[in-house]
């Protein structure tokens, strides 16, 4: 890094966030139109009902909730970058910290929509909230629906917060580098940060206790949505694994968004090179490594427990996972998720930018697989041969999940022309201070 | 002394090891109200300043309690208020009300802890002055690659500050009476 400096630092952060080219225009006309398919679909769902998607008597849950854990996972990779790493000090994390956390913000507003779009009757989504009505009647806090509603609210409140917390050192230099009104602008949204021995000194220390609690609470938040399943009865979901599988999922599936996102913005934006190091990302690449091993082992360990506890539900549903009806979908799971990242363990396979951005797109269609097979397979197949189903997909849940990652991108897209993109201060950190007496 | 009436002295610095040793004399000569500018947190500032200490996270902690006791108390009063039998389960399930109540300790903990580093940074801030000159305010280095040192003192004083700074290779020194 022995060119970079402070001041080259700021120029090249706050260039990206010039006027968008045609690129960026192209790019949000596709993704526009992607979450207007997905709007028009769920319109002409909410006027039909839930029979415009695949979900029927008895796979009551399928593409909607197969998304909402997809994209929640997503968020907590995002979370697990900027807030556990932040903890343990990697410095392989500074330059992408903004994206992870921007990533984080964008993947549980994503996450949140689809529990409501499940509802069928999403007008009336306020009846899980516990507020005081005229029959006193209250939510009911067993249920799993309920503790996603306070997890996923906390969550999206507390990324939030964590995201424009990290954003106003960062405001407060672009205000600097501006005129006119945008300078008025990015100086108040900084709220006067002038980086002040007194602001920095609350602002770290800020900082540190919300990557703490923030920490926490991927693990509470992944541990409730994996209870979503596991606290039911039905074979293949009601396991004491799903905690740490689903933990390990989300971080796989975030750290491959992550890579997915930073490496066309790495190359399209002039100077993100010099600050975005390929060591960087080789530094999420072993991330990738680890968390694909620890989702082989669950993959393998879920197959031995059905077998060693002898209980024949748990051993056909196993069964049909991996030769029945969707055998396609999990053998592709098994590909992407455990036979793929091996690639990873060659250093010039985690340095070749391309094989990378390759790997991790793969990597996201395992992910999503992997949770359509767990969604569904177990209700498909459940205690009864009689009340056996398969699942169909409908055009409309194919158009509202395609409108979901138009939705994610919109708003990546916007984020990368309105703040920057890369934390300049913590950039600035990761660098040797500029001293007169070299030490 | 109010913002308006502000006198002392300010500079800029392009190496951080002349400002901290700014700062270590400064201290030396009485000067304690000092605020420092950097474009990141370095912990040189911090040592030469004595490291102070933030009291953010005492409000994070009462926020965590607060949050934890507040769930603990609606669950408590909605599942008493409205009962719902299922099966043989207890009306008011202890682990069904930890995971709520930590989620929402965690909520609290972080709006406590947001509204505590805004309120402690105005506080110190406050007891902290600095020039309202416009050359101050509209001095656009700070966040990008220097540092700086805010002096009140009296405006006999001055000459002695600035000689100060001067001698620690400041860039630019403004006087402010």
């Amino acid at each position: 890094m022995s060119q970079l400096t402070y001041g080259n630092i700021n120029d090249k952060v706050v260039n990206s966030l010039d006027p968008p080219g045609r690129s960026w225009m192209i790019s949000m006309a596709v993704f526009l139109l992607a979450l207007g398919m997905g709007v028009f679909a769920l319109v002409i769902q909410v006027r039909h009902g839930l029979e415009w998607s695949g979900v029927n008597h008895p796979i009551a849950w399928g593409v909607y909730i197969t998304n909402f854990v997809f994209w929640i996972e997503i968020g907590h990779g995002g979370t697990l970058v900027s807030a556990v790493l932040f903890l343990a000090r990697a410095r392989f994390r500074n330059s992408i910290c903004r994206a992870s956390e921007a990533m984080t913000v964008f993947a549980v507003m994503t996450a949140g929509l689809f529990p409501l779009i499940h509802l069928g009757r999403t007008w009336l989504f306020y009846w899980l909230i516990p507020y005081p009505n005229q029959r006193e009647m209250w939510v009911n806090f067993k249920s799993p629906l309920l503790w996603d509603v306070f997890a996923v609210g906390t969550y999206l409140s507390v990324s939030m917060v964590f995201f424009v917390l990290g954003l106003l050192p960062d405001l407060a230099s672009v205000g600097d580098e501006s005129k006119g009104l945008k300078r008025f602008f990015y100086r108040i949204a900084a709220v006067r940060f002038r980086g002040t021995n007194h602001q920095w000194l609350h602002y770290v220390r800020g900082y540190l206790l919300f990557a703490a609690v923030a920490a926490a609470l991927i693990f509470s938040v992944a541990s409730i949505v994996s209870w979503d399943f596991a606290v039911s009865s039905l074979p293949g979901w009601h396991t004491t694994i799903f905690g740490p599988y689903f933990l390990a999922g989300a971080i796989f599936s975030g750290c491959a968004m992550l890579l997915a996102i930073v490496i066309p913005m790495r190359r399209v934006f002039p100077g993100f090179e010099e600050l975005i190091k390929v060591e960087d990302l080789e530094g999420v690449a072993k991330m990738l490594i680890f968390t694909s091993l620890i989702v082989t082992y669950v993959y393998a360990i879920e197959f031995f427990m059905a077998y060693y506890s002898g209980a024949q539900f748990e051993r056909a549903i196993y069964w049909f996972r991996a030769f029945g009806e969707i055998k396609q979908s999990f053998w592709l799971v098994v590909v992407c998720n455990a036979i793929v990242p091996i690639a990873l363990w060659f250093k010039k396979v985690r340095r070749n930018i391309p094989a990378l951005f390759i790997i991790s797109l793969v990597i996201l269609v395992g992910m999503w697989l992997e949770r359509f097979v767990i969604v569904v397979s177990s209700t498909a197949h459940g205690f009864d041969p009689f009340a056996w189903a398969s699942y169909h997909f409908e055009w409309a849940e194919i158009w509202i999940t395609i409108g979901s990652f138009g939705w994610f991108f919109m708003w990546i897209f916007i984020m990368v022309k309105i703040v920057p993109f890369i934390a300049a201060s913590e950039m600035k950190e990761r660098l040797m201070p500029p001293f007169r007496k070299r030490k | 002394m109010s913002k308006k009436d502000f006198s002392g002295a300010w500079a800029t610095f392009e190496y951080l090891d002349d400002m901290c040793a700014a700062i270590g004399e400064l201290k030396g000569e009485g000067f304690h109200q000092l605020t420092t500018h950097a474009p990141c947190p370095r912990h040189e500032i911090d040592h030469a300043l004595g490291n102070p200490q933030s009291r953010v996270p005492f409000a994070t902690l009462a926020g965590g309690l607060l949050g934890f006791g507040v769930a603990v108390l609606i669950i408590t009063k909605m599942a008493l208020d409205w009962v719902l039998p299922v099966s043989g389960k207890a009306i008011l399930s202890i682990p069904n009300m930890f995971l709520v109540a930590f989620v929402f300790a965690i909520l609290i903990a972080v709006y406590f802890t947001i509204g505590a580093m805004f309120l402690m940074i105005l506080r110190d801030t406050r007891r902290h002055p600095v020039p309202c000159s416009r050359r101050y305010r509209d001095y656009n280095r700070f966040m990008r690659d220097r540092f700086g040192i805010v002096v009140p003192c009296e405006n006999n004083e001055l000459e002695k500050v600035e000689n100060i700074l001067k001698k620690h290779q400041a860039e630019e020194v403004n006087l402010e009476s």
